[in-house]
């Protein structure tokens, strides 16, 4: 299970494939810096640019730009996995969703930005309390002085992100698991009732009828004598 | 590669640079020369299966016809509609090809020869084609015309609708594997049917797997018999209406290299990838390449084939053959595969 | 901390390349016969060539028609069952390890997703798409 084959050495392959030479050196930490922070910027600017562009479809693409570079973050810190799922989750389904909608309801827009001076007190002091409660989740750990090796469990360094996702999911965390299945179950039933109308008057096309019929039911065959007609 | 321009005398961060980028030339140019060819190969078997000639007067044979037809696409006109937004509608013909392209990144050529060699391929894989769908729906907005809009919304619940079957059948072959990384994938199938025969879809617990795989990759790449985005009868170009040019020629190298890409997986997933046939030592003389490729080439006989064959679905068949049909039946299958490998593998009940 | 980290970074380095390249690629694909078409002569837009194309007629009504909420339903679903894949992925590669109480708990879930898939199939969610 598991077979992990990353770090074979390569001796006349075409393509190169042993770089763990890589992770030696200053270099490589310079290129780590340099990726973290030309996602982070991006990360930032797109979610900037998000909010106040006044397109709504360019809004859904700065968003996705966003969700892009949020998984190369991911990739950074080693959670391989986490990224892929943002860029398959996220922008092939979600922003598709958002797309979707963006694309098909015309929103006047300049209409919905004309009520930001009246929320502007609100918006900021939820931004207040998000930003309140980001110190305390961090500081809490920096103000007991607990070191990063107790913060998180012990990592494998040998074992691939998924394997240690799925240990930790489907051992310590099976309940929160179930939990996030009936939260998409109410999500999926919510979802239809709320937009499902009855289509009166139509006539689908039945399948399995279609397919059971023999040609014994559905052609006779018959001898009409010359001159004379078939009867129907 | 590396050690090779390192032996010219450069240090080893700019031979390995240099090194990635041969490499990655290597994939892309003959990519996009295969997909010209392979647009020619499509013709001819189309040509034979009605009893035609095909393309036989550009060059011999009619070789160069593909060559040709880019030529004159070429120097065509490229018309972006008054009404179009320019930016995004130059945009979509980029994504679709860009997609298809980066896709390759994690197909493995031969033992050791794939550019990048992660360990979640097969979602790196499955991640590119969701991404597929947005040169579709901006193509259809961008446009700003009726008839691409609605060919692009349906096109891109098409394709939507099929990511989800094909999610659960490469579930069932990660659970044999044991991992979702593509060389260890290709390896796991050695031997793995009465311990000659190279290719999970020999097992018969994953043959079905390999047909709803190719059935659902036939819908993912809006291939006949689902190809009715580009009914002509129905809604012109569908939402390639209003290209013209390169623009337009992106869609059809994107969609043809989307479909070797789909190819080339069924042959990684199922067929053995690079692996010979059967696991006996002489046919390990070949390069695993060869063997990908006439895979490949099979595969893509049978795409031709296909479509020189059935009659086009209508579009809500096709949706309930995607949600009816085939998402049930592979998730029915990953429980079925899963039952079996825990008592297999992990061994009696508790 | 890159001690700590089991994935080899360098890996997705030639990823980011391929995406770089392939970029430059099709943009330049893009380009080039817009800049080629100004030399040759073959760019001569004029306003009827420039109109959206409707089977030669103007066209009747705004291009943004009738919200059909069909494609909203199917997006939703197809973000349910992705989310559903995505919980599936960890699960394939470690269940054989982990006992048959993982396994049974990933069956519930699939039961609880099929439940749903049951309802909207019995509701008719999935008709006439």
């Amino acid at each position: 299970m598991g077979a992990r084959n990353r770090r074979e050495p390569c001796r006349r392959c075409a393509l190169p494939l042993s770089r763990s030479r890589f992770l030696q050196g200053s270099q490589d930490n310079v290129i780590q810096a340099f990726a973290f922070y030309l996602f982070a910027t991006i990360v930032i600017a797109s979610g900037a640019l998000t909010i106040v562009s006044r397109n709504p479809v360019h809004s859904v693409l700065w968003l996705i730009l966003a969700f892009f570079n949020a998984a190369g973050l991911m990739l950074l810190i080693g959670a391989e996995f986490i990224a892929m799922l943002l860029v398959i989750v996220y922008v092939g389904a979600v922003a598709v969703l958002f797309l979707f909608v963006v694309m098909m309801l015309d929103i006047d827009f300049a209409e919905l930005r004309a009520g930001f001076t009246r929320y502007l007190p609100f918006g900021l002091l939820i931004a207040v309390v998000l930003l309140c409660e980001m110190i305390f989740a961090v500081g809490v750990w920096n103000f007991a002085d607990i070191g990063p090796d107790t913060r998180m469990g012990t990592i494998d360094p040998d074992m691939p992100n998924i394997e240690a996702i799925g240990r930790a999911l489907y051992d310590r965390y099976l309940l929160v698991f179930e939990g996030a299945g009936i939260v998409l179950l109410v999500a999926m039933v919510g979802a239809i009732v709320l937009t499902h109308r009855e289509r009166g008057g139509v006539r689908p096309q039945n399948i399995s009828k279609q397919i059971k019929r023999r040609p014994e039911d559905a052609t006779r065959n018959t001898q009409p004598e010359v001159g004379k007609g078939v009867e129907l | 590669m590396t050690e090779f321009f390192q032996s010219l005398g450069m240090s080893f961060e700019w031979a390995w640079g240099v090194a990635t980028i041969a490499g990655i030339l290597l994939i892309a140019l003959p990519l996009m020369l295969a997909v010209a060819m392979i647009i020619y190969a499509d013709r001819k078997i189309w040509a034979a299966i009605a009893l035609r000639k095909g393309p036989n007067v550009v060059g011999p044979f009619g070789l160069l016809q593909s060559f040709a037809d880019g030529l004159k696409v070429f120097l065509q006109e490229t018309i972006i509609p008054s009404a179009a937004n320019r930016g995004l509608f130059l945009i979509a013909p980029i994504i679709t090809f860009t997609v298809a392209l980066i896709a390759w990144a994690v197909i493995p050529f031969g033992e050791d020869m794939v550019l990048a060699n992660i360990n979640v391929g097969l979602l790196y894989v499955l991640a590119a084609s969701s991404l597929g769908v947005y040169g579709i729906v901006i193509a259809g907005w961008a446009s700003n015309s009726k008839y691409p809009f609605y060919s692009a919304l349906r096109g891109a619940a098409q394709m939507v609708s099929y990511e989800v079957s094909i999610g659960f059948v490469l579930l069932s072959v990660v659970m044999f594997a044991g991992s979702f990384n593509m060389q260890t994938i290709i390896t796991a199938q050695q031997g793995h049917v009465f311990g000659f025969i190279n290719g999970f879809a020999f097992n018969p617990l994953l043959f079905p797997m390999a047909v709803v795989f190719f059935i659902s990759a036939l819908a993912e790449t809006a291939r006949a018999p689902f190809d009715l985005t580009e009914a002509e009868s129905e809604l012109v170009a569908g939402y390639q209406t209003e290209y013209s040019s390169m623009s337009f020629a992106l869609y059809w190298l994107g969609e043809y290299a989307n479909v070797i890409l789909m190819c080339a997986l069924n042959a990684v997933l199922f067929w053995g990838g690079w692996l010979p046939p059967v696991d006996w030592a002489p046919l390990y003389v070949v390069p695993g390449i060869f063997w990908l490729f006439l895979k490949i080439l099979i595969f893509f006989f049978i795409f031709s084939w296909v479509k020189a064959t059935v009659p086009r679905y209508r579009y809500d068949q096709l949706m309930r053959l995607g949600w009816k049909v085939f998402l049930p039946l592979s998730l029915f299958w990953v429980v079925l595969v899963s039952g079996y490998l825990m008592l297999t593998r992990y061994g009696g009940v508790l | 901390m890159p001690e700590t980290i089991a994935v080899d970074l360098a890996e997705y380095l030639p990823i980011l390349l391929f995406l770089g390249i392939a970029l430059l690629l099709s943009t330049a694909f893009v380009i080039l016969p817009m800049i080629v078409a100004r030399f040759t002569g073959a760019s001569k837009p004029y306003a009827n060539k420039l109109t959206e194309y409707e089977c030669g007629f103007p066209a009747f009504e705004d291009s943004r028609g009738q919200f059909d909420v069909r494609f909203y339903l199917v997006a939703i679903l197809f973000i349910i069952f992705d989310l559903e894949v995505a919980f599936l992925f960890p699960w394939a590669v470690t269940v054989f390890d982990m006992g048959w109480v993982a396994w049974g708990a990933m069956m519930v879930f699939l039961a609880e997703l099929a439940i749903g898939l049951a309802y909207a199939w019995k509701v008719g969610a999935l008709e006439w798409e």
